[in-house]
């Protein structure tokens, strides 16, 4: 019973604090509430026994991301209202478009209460599983996963040097 | 398997170039390696061979998509040869190009989603980098950001459809799921469609289907000619082979929850890629929109979706990319000279020198789908697989855009033999280019009079 309790209450702290992120007009503001939305998605991942999941989800994105995009915001002086204006065509665009999808997932969780699974093996989040897992069944995702990071750094190195001419 | 391990090496090896000096003579390493991947991978014929618990399958048509795409970035870097002399980042340039190809290959030969979303994204990181490769060009900044943010957000729509599909199945292996749908067929969750689409929406985005093609026309046209020549050949040919795959052995028995906006997309496809084809000025930009009229013809083998799916999908990758590499060839080689990428660069090109016309000439014919070129009989089998699946409405739009389509290939022919420029200096091709032009142009022909071999293969 408790569990469901602080299911609603994370559940509410995200959707609004994912909100807040789109309403809020100071861009600080937005990174601020995106770190509080991750906090509470961390929660939600103990609460589906994910528990180095959650952890990593912590570090990595509220800790490493957030405070880059802070330096980012902080560099680039956004803290001003210096949004460029879009037309009423696009918002209006938008709002249909985001709204049909709305209105599909909302569709497609109504149909699917029935199928609510059973909870795993309560251990299954921790790091002694997961590596398991991740070194077994998933060894070559893995491997290949150092191939796209190393794209990422030779990437960001090539778009960092100087121009030599 | 091999041919992976072989491309991800090479990739390292150009990275340790670098270190240890040996930039010079990489160029020819590459070639060899990329050739030594169209062999190894061609000895795995007919082996149908699963590798890692199933994470890759090498059955023919990955085999066959591999060596496709290595011969094509065979031809890519001879085509490019020139271009790497001026640029300084020459190893990082070849390196991210090899890693974009490990993942290619991954994209025409996973067997879990897993591997899909990896192979798209180290193939997709890449090319946001070299796309954005002249960074003192405006454009080409414009481009690679544009590239980045449309291609994470389509990214973001493929993993949510792949995490709803993982929450009605409980896998990610394609023929787990397949089996899933054949065996609780009529009582499949909603969930599990909507996970189909938003995947059917990340994959249209790769392939540039419209209406998510708007990204298109700009990175085509900003980024370097070179790496357009890359995205309109191999990117095109992955994204496609993995939309196949995916669709093939998965989706294909609930056609009729997908069946019509695939249906709407190609023919919105067709429409745009060829109506607004015809009013560009840019050589470059015309052919931006002829590659997303092409994705047009292509998801016709998709709404087939029979026997003969696979073998013209093949068939029809592999005469575009050739005839696109000579198009690419031929307009680099203009660029360098007047640079001018707009058609009146090429007025007078018959005179000037008559062999880079008539490369360019065959080139336009083939896409235009003239017989005998390679083009024609693309056109012809993938139509033929629509029609064998009772797709002739399709069809029909097909040919009509087909239509549209020759007046625009002939504007380019119609400068370079009817119209005299302001120039009128002969052009000067290189060696290697010239080789590359002489094997595209016999390739062009050759795939024309052996279709049926081609089509036989799958």
């Amino acid at each position: 019973m408790m569990i469901k309790y602080i299911f609603y209450f994370l559940a509410f702290v995200s959707v609004f604090s994912a909100l807040m992120v789109v309403v809020s007009k100071n861009p600080v503001h937005c990174v601020l509430y995106l770190i509080m939305c991750f906090f509470s998605i961390a929660g939600h991942y103990v609460l589906l026994n994910a528990q180095f999941l959650a952890a990593v989800h912590v570090i990595v994105y509220a800790g490493a991301i957030m405070v880059l995009f802070l330096f980012v915001i902080m560099l680039l002086n956004l803290n001003t209202q210096s949004e460029p204006h879009k037309s009423t065509w696009l918002k209006f665009a938008a709002a249909i478009t985001s709204g049909l999808l709305l209105v599909i997932l909302v569709g497609t969780l109504k149909g699917s209460e029935t199928m609510v699974m059973p909870v795993g093996n309560p251990n299954a989040g921790l790091i002694k599983n997961l590596g398991n897992t991740l070194f077994k069944d998933f060894l070559l995702p893995f491997e290949v996963s150092s191939i796209l990071f190393l794209v990422a750094m030779v990437g960001a190195v090539m778009l960092g040097k100087k121009e030599i001419k | 398997m091999k041919s992976l391990i072989l491309l991800s090496g090479l990739g390292v090896l150009t990275l340790l170039s670098e270190i240890f000096n040996f930039k010079r003579k990489i160029f020819p390493v590459v070639l060899l390696g990329l050739l030594g991947t169209i062999v190894l991978s061609a000895m795995y014929w007919n082996t149908n061979k699963h590798y890692f618990n199933d994470m890759m399958f090498f059955d023919n048509y990955a085999v066959a998509f591999t060596c496709l795409i290595s011969f094509i970035a065979f031809a890519w870097f001879l085509l490019s040869q020139n271009y790497f002399n001026e640029e300084t980042n020459l190893t990082d340039h070849f390196a991210l190009i090899l890693f974009a190809l490990v993942g290619a290959v991954i994209m025409v030969s996973y067997q879990n989603m897993s591997m899909l979303f990896l192979g798209i994204e180290t193939l997709s990181l890449s090319l946001y980098v070299l796309a954005g490769s002249r960074k003192n060009d405006l454009h080409s900044n414009e481009a690679a950001l544009k590239y980045f943010l449309m291609g994470a957000f389509a990214t973001g729509f493929l993993l949510f459809g792949i995490a709803l599909i993982y929450g009605v199945t409980g896998s990610f292996n394609l023929q787990t799921i397949a089996n899933y749908i054949t065996l609780n067929s009529g009582n499949i969750p909603a969930l599990f469609y909507t996970g189909v689409l938003l995947m059917m929406v990340g994959m249209a985005f790769k392939i540039s289907a419209a209406p998510f093609h708007f990204w298109a026309p700009d990175v085509y046209q900003g980024s370097p000619l070179v790496i357009t020549a890359f995205m309109a050949t191999i990117v095109k040919t992955a994204a496609f082979a993995a939309f196949f795959r995916l669709f093939f052995t998965c989706f294909s028995t609930i056609e009729s929850v997908w069946g019509n906006i695939i249906f709407v997309m190609a023919i919105l496809t067709l429409a745009v890629g060829n109506i607004t084809a015809t009013y560009q000025e840019s050589v470059k930009r015309m052919l931006a929109y002829s590659s997303i009229a092409h994705a047009g013809y292509m998801l016709l083998a998709i709404l087939a979706m029979n026997k003969f799916s696979a073998g013209s999908i093949l068939f029809y990758t592999a005469a575009y990319s050739v005839a696109s590499i000579t198009a690419f060839t031929v307009l680099s080689i203009i660029i360098n000279k007047s640079n001018n990428e707009a058609i009146d660069a090429f007025n007078g090109l018959g005179k000037r020198n008559p062999f880079l016309a008539f490369a360019m000439t065959v080139a336009m014919l083939s896409l235009a789908g003239i017989p005998p070129m390679a083009g024609f009989f693309g056109k012809y089998y993938l139509f033929n697989a629509a029609l064998q699946s009772g797709q002739t409405t399709i069809v029909l739009v097909a040919v009509l855009a087909s239509l549209v389509g020759v007046y625009y290939y002939f504007k380019a022919i119609i400068a370079m033999y009817f119209k005299s420029g302001s120039d009128s200096s002969p052009v000067e091709v290189s060696f290697i280019h010239k080789l590359l032009l002489v094997l595209t142009l016999v390739l062009i022909f050759a795939m024309g009079l052996m279709s049926d071999f081609v089509i036989r293969l799958l």
